[in-house]
This record gives C-alpha cells, structure tokens and sequence, in this order.
C-alpha cells in the first residue's frame, strides 16, 4: 500500500515535467509569397531567364535577398538571374509596390530599366497550428488586381503582365506571368 | 515528444502492474454472486442487524461492509487556482457503493484555463461531467475500507475559448515583424466527448473521512472545433496537443455516508486469500 502510494506520487511528479517544446516546421506552409514566372514574349510557352533582377519594396532601402548565403554587403545577394521570383507582400495592408530593377548591375545605365508594379488584394488570416499560430493568405483584387507603372520614362521591359492565380495561398505554383 | 514517449512507457507499466492484480476474477464473481443473491433482502438485513450481530462474535468471521455515498472535492484544482494565475478550477467527485467490489463513480467540475504559447494566447472555459464505474481490487483487512481502484468514464464537457491574442507567421519578414494581433475572438458553444480509464487509490485517515489520488488516461472521442481555431484545452480533458492522449489526475478528500450495511461471510474469502497476498 505505502509502496504504491509513493509510487503513484512519483508518477505525479513525473506528469508534470513534460512539456512539450513545439517549434513550427520549416516545412508548414505558412505565409505565402507572391510568385512571379518569367517567359519569353517571343516564345510564350517557355520561360525565362531574367538577367540581375533586382526588386525593391516601396519605401525600402534594400531588396528583397535572393541569395541567401552570401554576405549582406554583396550586391550579389539582392539580385536574381532566375525565372521566377517569390515576394512577400505586406500582411497589414491591401496594397503593396515594387520596383523590378531590370539589369541592376549594369555599368551602363541606359541598359537598366525599372518597372514599377502596385499589388492590390485582400487579406485573410488562417490557424495554422498552436506552434505556427496563424497565416496570412492573400487574395488579389477583382478589379485592378495590380496596376504597372514606368516611373523611368523608358519603355516598359515587362511587355506584358498576366494574372494567373488570383488566390495567393500556396508558393509552389504562378500567380502571376510576366512575358518580355 | 522524448518525455511523452518516456511517460507513456511508464503508464503502461503502472497499468500492467494492475492488470496482474485484476486477474483474480473467479473470486470476484463468486463474491459478486453471493452479493447479488442477498440484494432483494437489503432492507431485511438492515432490519434485522441487531441479532445478527450477536451472532457474529461468535462466529468471528461475518465481516460488515458498509454501503453508501462518498462525496469529495479535488484538492489540486482547486489548490492550483492559489499559484496559478492561469488556472482556475474546481472538481466534485462522488461514488456510490453498487456491490461489493463496484462503485458508480462520478465527477463534476468546471475549469478556465488561460493557456500563453510563443505564437498565440488563448484561454478555454467551461463544465465538465464524467460519469463512469470504478472497481476496487484492494483485499482490505476485516474492518479497513481502502480501494486500490481502477475504472472506466465517459466525459462530456461544453465549453468555450477565446483567442486573446496571435501571431502571423511569416518567415519572409521584408516588411518587418509585426506584433502580435489582439484579437478577443469567442468561440462558445463548443463540445467534447471522450472515454478514460481511471486509477485511483482511497484511504481512510479518520472515520469516514478518506484522501484519495486519482490518474486519469483520456482519448478523445468527439471534439467541435470553431471554425478557424482549435480546441487547445478542454475543461476536463486537459490539453489536445502532444499525441491522442490526455492526461489528467486528482488529489481528493471525501467523505463517506454511510447508508445500509450488508454482511459477508469473511471467513471463506480470508482463509482462501491470506495464502496470496501479503
């Protein structure tokens, strides 16, 4: 009897030290970024490389880092030569702009052309789970669900601008085309 | 997850060791047999005690068991309400002698519990009722009235959350991280279900008055989550996270009232048992 007491005492001891520590996994989708294909104008079913593209939030004094692994001083981080690039839009807001920095590197500065896109969505936020608390989801607008825009004077290097998924909920798929 | 594992290997531990006790089953329905053959002649018996107790010195062996009701209160929750500032609780329990070795068993309780996690604070408030039988396998010596018990219960709990606060994840945080969202969301009118197997064991320090330590092992059967959230706590239940289990346990005094009395022969059993057990 007193054995099984001071046993079922240990036990209560016991129960009390675990604790859980629930770190969110990487691998949860959470808050989607906006993801945006290059094609080729010429060639409308293939994409395309873009050549250091840089692209910085409105208001923003660095882009948004493509290379995550070299340094913070390294112009190289900021820019991309993909074809496609995901950004992240603003969860506390309807709209959000860009500029997309067409050549960034260049010496040249008749050969960098800038093109300005403003973003415009509603906002929805969604239980994930108790260790990842909530996302947000995104939605593009019906009407104008984003406006281009050439701040430089140049010509437009995006020739055409496509919405393709107006639900940004998911960053393994286009929701927006951009042929130049 | 190390610790959840670890606990339940010992769980399972703790269970087998009862389950070598609750082998003796042939005895158990005898008695119950004889208990049941002498329930029509209750309120006989309790007419009647006064001659049969002359009778007993004699033989020496007729043992008395006492029936009746034995109401308590959970001392850890509502103990826990005095450190924690988070938790506020309170839980009734209360068993019925059914036979010899059965007892309806139980609880009533109501619990708000605020619980803070890295990315949202939410709290969960309500009542909860378990209702269930429990079975003491504990060979009490002639005039001790200890259970070493294990039982079965069905819980139902109604109750509601509220999300205090939260966090958006984000781990692309260009535009800065934001703080966390006030949000003050009710979710009422929430339901759970669930069945758990209960261990307990009760002493008597004085008469009548017993102090008892209860583990409780629950799985979840129904659950109404609100749409968007997640049922965290349920009064009762305990947590939903870290794996299909919860757990939860008491610490209760209570006291008995006693009822009717009803006779035994202690003779056969105790000469049968004393062989066995220590």
């Amino acid at each position: 009897m007193k054995k099984l007491i001071s046993l079922l005492l240990l036990f209560t001891f016991g129960l009390s030290s675990c604790e859980k520590d629930d770190i969110c996994d990487a691998n949860t989708p959470t808050t989607p970024r906006l993801v945006i294909t290059f094609y080729d104008i010429a060639n409308p079913t293939k994409t395309k490389n873009v050549s250091n593209l840089k692209v910085i939030g409105d208001g923003m004094e660095q882009g948004i880092v493509f290379n995550e692994s070299l340094a913070v001083d390294d112009p190289l981080r900021y820019v991309t030569s993909g074809s496609s690039v995901m950004i992240p839009l603003k969860i506390n807001d309807n709209t959000t702009t860009f500029k997309f920095i067409y050549n960034s590197l260049s010496e040249t500065p008749t050969t960098i052309n800038t093109d300005v896109i403003k973003f415009n969505y509603t906002t929805q936020n969604v239980y994930v789970s108790r260790a990842c608390g909530f996302k947000t989801i995104f939605q593009l607008t019906n009407v104008a669900p984003f406006v281009h825009t050439d701040p430089d004077g140049d010509t437009f290097w995006m020739t055409e601008v496509d919405l393709e998924n107006p639900n940004i909920e998911l960053e393994n798929e286009t929701h927006i085309k951009v042929y130049f | 997850m190390k610790h959840t594992l670890k606990f339940i290997f010992s769980l399972s531990l703790l269970f087998s060791m009862f389950l070598g006790f609750a082998q003796d089953v042939p005895e158990i329905s005898k008695n119950k047999d004889t208990i049941v053959a002498k329930k029509p002649q209750t309120e006989k018996t309790v007419k009647t005690v006064k001659p049969e107790i002359q009778e007993a010195p004699k033989d020496s062996v007729v043992k008395t068991d006492r029936y009746g009701l034995r109401v308590g209160v959970d001392l850890y929750k509502l103990t826990r309400g005095l450190y924690d500032k988070d938790y506020k609780g309170i839980e009734f329990v209360g068993d019925w002698r059914l036979t010899k070795k059965y007892y309806i068993a139980a609880e009533l309780g109501y619990e708000d519990k605020t619980t803070e996690d890295d990315r949202l604070t939410s709290s969960a408030n309500g009542t909860y009722i378990k209702a269930g039988f429990d079975y003491n396998f504990y060979q009490n010596w002639l005039d001790m009235e200890n259970l070493i018990t294990i039982g079965m219960r069905g819980g139902f709990s109604t109750f509601s959350q509220e999300l205090i606060n939260y966090k958006i994840y984000n781990s692309n945080p260009y535009w800065g991280e934001l703080p966390p969202i006030n949000e003050g969301q009710k979710y009422s009118g929430l339901m759970a279900t669930w069945i758990e197997v209960a261990m307990g064991l009760k002493a008597q320090v004085f008469r009548n008055v017993f102090v008892g330590f209860g583990v409780q092992l629950k799985l979840l059967a129904t659950n109404k989550e609100p749409n968007n959230f997640e049922n965290l706590y349920i009064p009762g239940f305990n947590r939903t996270y870290d794996g299909s289990f919860g757990i939860g346990f008491n610490y209760t005094v209570s006291y008995f009232i006693p009822i009717y009395k009803k006779k035994t022969m202690a003779s056969e059993t105790a000469k049968k048992e004393e062989p066995k057990k220590k």
